[in-house]
């Protein structure tokens, strides 16, 4: 009874430590750190259908060649079920070793798969994947065994809806439909995190604001679906300009903004005039003509420009946007005191 | 060929005879491996292995399940299938759900459930031989 008491113990911690997870390789991990104190495993992996990803959690002496049985026999179990990805070509392996065992009970390297449970990570009639514990022991697992984890592949399975759910809400709450960019609602957040980090910890940052010139025009001339075109044009050159750590969002109508952590007012300047040459070259097909189409931009720093607050620093990169277009557009401007 | 009127009546009890242990036998096995691996998966797996060999035994469709269990819907249209049919199509389901067993967790659930069909696979064919 004590052992049994035990065990349900254990299960609730590795249950808690699972719903605790706030994404995918939480949940493996929590599960890999939990799930050696109820079974004997050599390792442990859940297939996530969405991204065709396989994760292994697996003892550090796991030869290769196991690792791969085990991936095979996971994806074959997979298909059976009549899902895909069905072939491990389509499958990218992420490989997380830890010590499962003594130093004594360390894996021979020519170990082979001997036993092994696979469960679907089903929920709603939906199949969102499988889980698998595997070992190179022959029988190493019984009912009671697979009780247990079938309660904890439920509670993965809820979890992993609960992740998809919530990844739809957040792509809906933060992108703009139309460009993909980030939308300004995100653009707040992410600047009020990054003018906090600069302002208190010292750091540089950039700030570009962005207009498409003559855009009206194109829209009494083309129409709107063309003006839509052109501002998802626009937006993928934007995104390819920038750094990783920059942020690209619309701002609004046609205006975009960048934000550019721990860069100076010369790296700023240079990534701005780099995205103006490359719009300013780029031939758009509008309708059936093709054109080049050019764009104005503003900068403003921290701490050069001294802005109090991220507000602030907003309204300078406008102020200089709109001097760029006042000295005739097509060009960057960098604020300046009036 | 015409079958007589008392021929049909004793095939039909021999086919609701069957119906009877291979459902109660399916419901037995429902009632165990729920136990084991929960009723979200193993509904799934019997939807699997209903869908695979009702391609061949098409009567198997009228077999409904859900998280609750296993029933069939509109019992009337087996007066038109066979008892050797019956036995079969169930056979044929039994053995694409152990399939599936297997395939997930080897021996495990398999040891745990054939217990309980050997002996109704026995009767089945007992029942099918006095026909």
């Amino acid at each position: 009874m004590r052992f049994i008491f035990k065990n349900l113990n254990l299960l609730r911690s590795t249950l808690n430590a699972i719903n605790m997870s706030f994404e995918i390789k939480e949940i493996v991990e929590s599960a890999g750190t939990h799930l050696p104190n109820l079974f004997e495993f050599s390792a442990f992996g859940l297939l996530w259908k969405e991204t065709a990803t396989l994760y292994l959690y697996q003892e550090e002496s796991c030869p290769p060649s196991f690792t791969q049985e085990v991936a095979q026999n996971m994806v074959r179990v997979f298909s059976l079920l009549g899902e895909e990805p069905n072939d491990l070509n389509q499958v990218t392996l992420q490989v997380e070793k830890r010590r499962l065992r003594p130093d004594h009970m360390k894996m021979d390297p020519k170990a082979t798969l001997k036993s092994y449970l696979t469960l679907p990570l089903t929920i709603e009639e939906e199949i969102l994947g499988c889980v698998s514990l595997n070992s190179d022991q022959s029988n190493a697992f019984d009912a009671e065994d697979l009780q247990f984890f079938s309660v904890i592949g439920h509670q993965m399975a809820a979890t992993l809806k609960h992740f998809q759910r919530f990844s739809s809400i957040k792509t809906i709450a933060i992108y703009d439909p139309l460009t993909n960019l980030y939308n300004r609602r995100y653009f707040e957040e992410r600047l009020t995190g990054e003018a906090q980090r600069a302002f208190y910890g010292g750091s540089s940052l950039s700030l570009i604001m962005i207009d498409i010139d003559h855009f009206k025009k194109i829209n009494d001339t083309f129409g709107h679906t063309e003006g839509d075109k052109v501002l998802q044009e626009i937006a993928t050159l934007l995104k390819s300009s920038v750094r990783k750590k920059d942020t690209v969002a619309r701002y609004g109508g046609e205006e975009f903004v960048i934000i550019l952590p721990e860069a100076g007012l010369e790296e700023a300047n240079m990534i701005a005039e780099r995205i103006r040459k490359l719009v300013e070259t780029t031939l758009l097909t509008i309708g059936k003509v093709q054109m080049n189409i050019t764009i104005s931009l503003g900068i403003s720093n921290f701490p050069i420009h001294r802005p109090k607050s991220k507000e602030e620093l907003v309204r300078m990169a406008d102020h200089a946007l709109y001097e760029a277009k006042r000295a005739g557009r097509n060009r960057v401007c960098i604020f300046r005191e009036s | 060929m015409a079958i007589r009127m008392e021929e049909r009546e004793r095939l039909t009890g021999v086919s609701d005879r069957l119906l009877d242990l291979y459902l109660n036998l399916l419901r037995e096995i429902w009632e165990v491996v729920s136990a084991l691996i929960g009723e979200s998966v193993l509904s799934l797996l019997f939807r699997l292995a209903i869908q695979k060999a009702g391609e061949k035994y098409g009567f198997l469709g009228l077999l409904k399940v859900t998280e609750e269990g296993i029933w069939m819907e509109g019992l009337g249209e087996y007066r038109t299938v066979t008892p050797s049919e019956i036995h079969r199509g169930f056979q044929g389901l039994i053995n694409h759900l152990f399939n599936l067993f297997s395939a997930l967790t080897e021996g495990v659930i398999s040891r745990e459930v054939f217990p309980k069909v050997f002996p109704k696979l026995r009767e089945a064919e007992r029942i099918l031989s006095q026909k």
